[in-house]
């Protein structure tokens, strides 16, 4: 089941040894060659506006680049389990929230010495508890798989070159601004006298730690008992190395391993664990659909459409919808396009990028429909499965479970009306 | 013994896997198989592990770039 091919072949440069680098390489070697150049130069750019867009830049390269390699998508972690019986991606999942939990929990303790007193770490994705939680998380766990990706997936796939995923990202767009004019009605109803638990004010850093440490390892046991009662666990592809021992081979071998061939799921999930961490560091923790909202709430109230003032919501941290009026170009949207630059350069090494038209038309409705499901959720819930799942698990916040439990039961609805859609 | 063809270029996640299962199971006793063809990356890792499932092997070729043919054939 390997998949040695011309491309794998001439990255090593193994097929020809006379002419120019540039000659011997393949196509898709050029064109990502190319693009990460393109990347570079619009890094120099945002470096020229400001050195923080340039960071965040920098850090959507790297996010987008590892969603594509790993093909790492929380849609089918949650999906799978029901569809496949099959645990691989939701296994990436947990270890990238294991590698979080532990660089979060450091990060927050120096921000909060003693948690005891009741203060929560600022930026933390600690958000509020209650109706509007479950119904995000259903209505987003619903439209993910509708959709065939979440909110990420659909970014990394826009730079695969599927057009169902740049028609979901409209429709994740639209259904973030019908959410904005219901927020005052929700924030009346659950958000303002909603919950916010953070795990640390109870047990303290070190036991909340271990806390979420130890649920993540039962949750773990939990897949593997599933799977196992599927009668076959069936290993990932494993990366198949040439023959040749030679220095030139082996180095060849691993760039094969990098940038053509998929990497396993737990490799992504831990690389994407480590780079929220990192990111929070810098910044706060990894989340976009608040830019999002930020692009679509300006437009709209600027041309006085809009639904004006969202009580309580810059109050919140997370992804909640942002009225914020900093530009059109922020940092954060250096952080959502980087991400589609990401993905769209290893996509090109790797030799998979395609414009993809959907075979059928209705798959473009399916998209949208998913897509506006997405929104709607996400905008209630104060984030995708990245910021109010991926960043809230390990801000140690209760709501990262509520939200993970209604996302499943979600995923699983979706699960039965994709079946029956052929 | 032939082999039955299935195309599932452009289909998105997870149609190619699910598209596949469903030709598998209504293979034919005179089929040998199943050959799809896919540009969906994701479907490699899916296809052959639902393969195995049914009884069935299977063999990844790169026939384009991207674009893959997998044959899955009765173990």
């Amino acid at each position: 089941m390997s998949e040695q091919s011309a491309v794998e072949q001439s990255l090593a440069g193994a097929d020809t040894k006379s002419g120019s680098f540039l000659e011997r390489v393949s196509p898709n070697v050029r064109m990502g060659l190319l693009a990460g150049l393109a990347a570079l130069a619009l890094w120099m750019i945002a470096m020229g506006i400001n050195s923080e867009m340039g960071l965040f830049w920098a850090y959507g390269l790297a996010f987008g680049f590892v969603l594509q390699r790993s093909r790492f998508c929380f849609a089918s972690a949650f999906r799978d389990i029901f569809l496949l019986q099959h645990g691989r991606t939701l296994k990436g999942v947990l270890a990238g929230l294991a590698v979080a939990t532990l660089g979060f929990g450091l990060v927050m303790s120096k921000q909060v010495p003693n948690p005891s007193l009741g203060f929560l770490p600022p930026e933390a994705n600690v958000l509020p508890i209650g109706l509007h939680l479950v119904v995000g998380g259903l209505i987003f766990g619903v439209g993910m798989v509708v959709a065939g990706g979440c909110v990420s997936g659909s970014v990394y796939r826009m730079g695969e070159g599927y057009l169902a995923s740049w028609v979901s990202f409209a429709g994740i767009l639209v259904g973030l601004l019908v959410t904005s004019y219901t927020w005052n009605w929700w924030w009346d109803l659950s958000i303002a006298d909603g919950w916010r638990i953070w795990l640390p004010t109870y047990f303290g850093h070190g036991g909340a730690i271990a806390l979420t440490l130890l649920t993540l390892l039962g949750v773990y046991l939990l897949v593997v008992w599933w799977e196992s009662r599927s009668g076959m666990v069936i290993p990932e592809t494993p990366f198949a190395g040439s023959d040749d021992e030679g220095f030139r081979a082996r180095i060849g071998d691993n760039l094969r391993q990098t940038f053509v061939h998929g990497w396993p799921a737990v490799t992504g999930g831990v690389a994407l664990g480590a780079l929220n961490v990192m990111f929070f560091y810098t910044a706060h923790p990894w989340g976009f659909t608040g830019e999002l909202s930020r692009w679509m709430l300006s437009i709209s109230n600027g041309l006085g459409v809009g639904p004006g003032e969202l009580l309580g919501a810059a109050s919140l941290p997370g992804c909640t919808l942002d009225v914020s009026e900093s530009g059109f170009l922020s940092h954060m949207f250096f952080l959502v396009w980087g991400m589609v630059m990401g993905s769209f350069v290893a996509a090109l090494f790797s030799g998979e990028f395609k414009i993809r038209r959907p075979r059928q038309n209705r798959r473009y409705a399916q998209a949208a429909g998913g897509g506006l499901f997405m929104g709607v959720g996400a905008a209630l819930a104060m984030g995708c499965t990245i910021g109010a799942f991926f960043s809230a698990i390990p801000s140690l916040g209760l709501n990262g479970w509520v939200f993970a439990i209604f996302l499943a039961i979600g995923a699983w609805i979706g699960t039965q009306i994709i079946q029956r859609i052929d | 013994m032939s082999l039955k063809q299935l195309d599932v270029r452009g289909e998105i996640c997870p149609y190619p896997m699910m598209k596949a299962v469903q030709a598998l199971k209504r293979l034919k006793p005179d089929e040998a198989g199943l050959e799809v063809i896919t540009d969906h990356a994701p479907a490699l890792e899916t296809i052959p592990t639902q393969a195995v499932r049914l009884g069935y092997t299977s063999v990844i070729e790169e026939t384009g770039s991207p674009e893959w043919t997998i044959t899955l054939t009765r173990k």
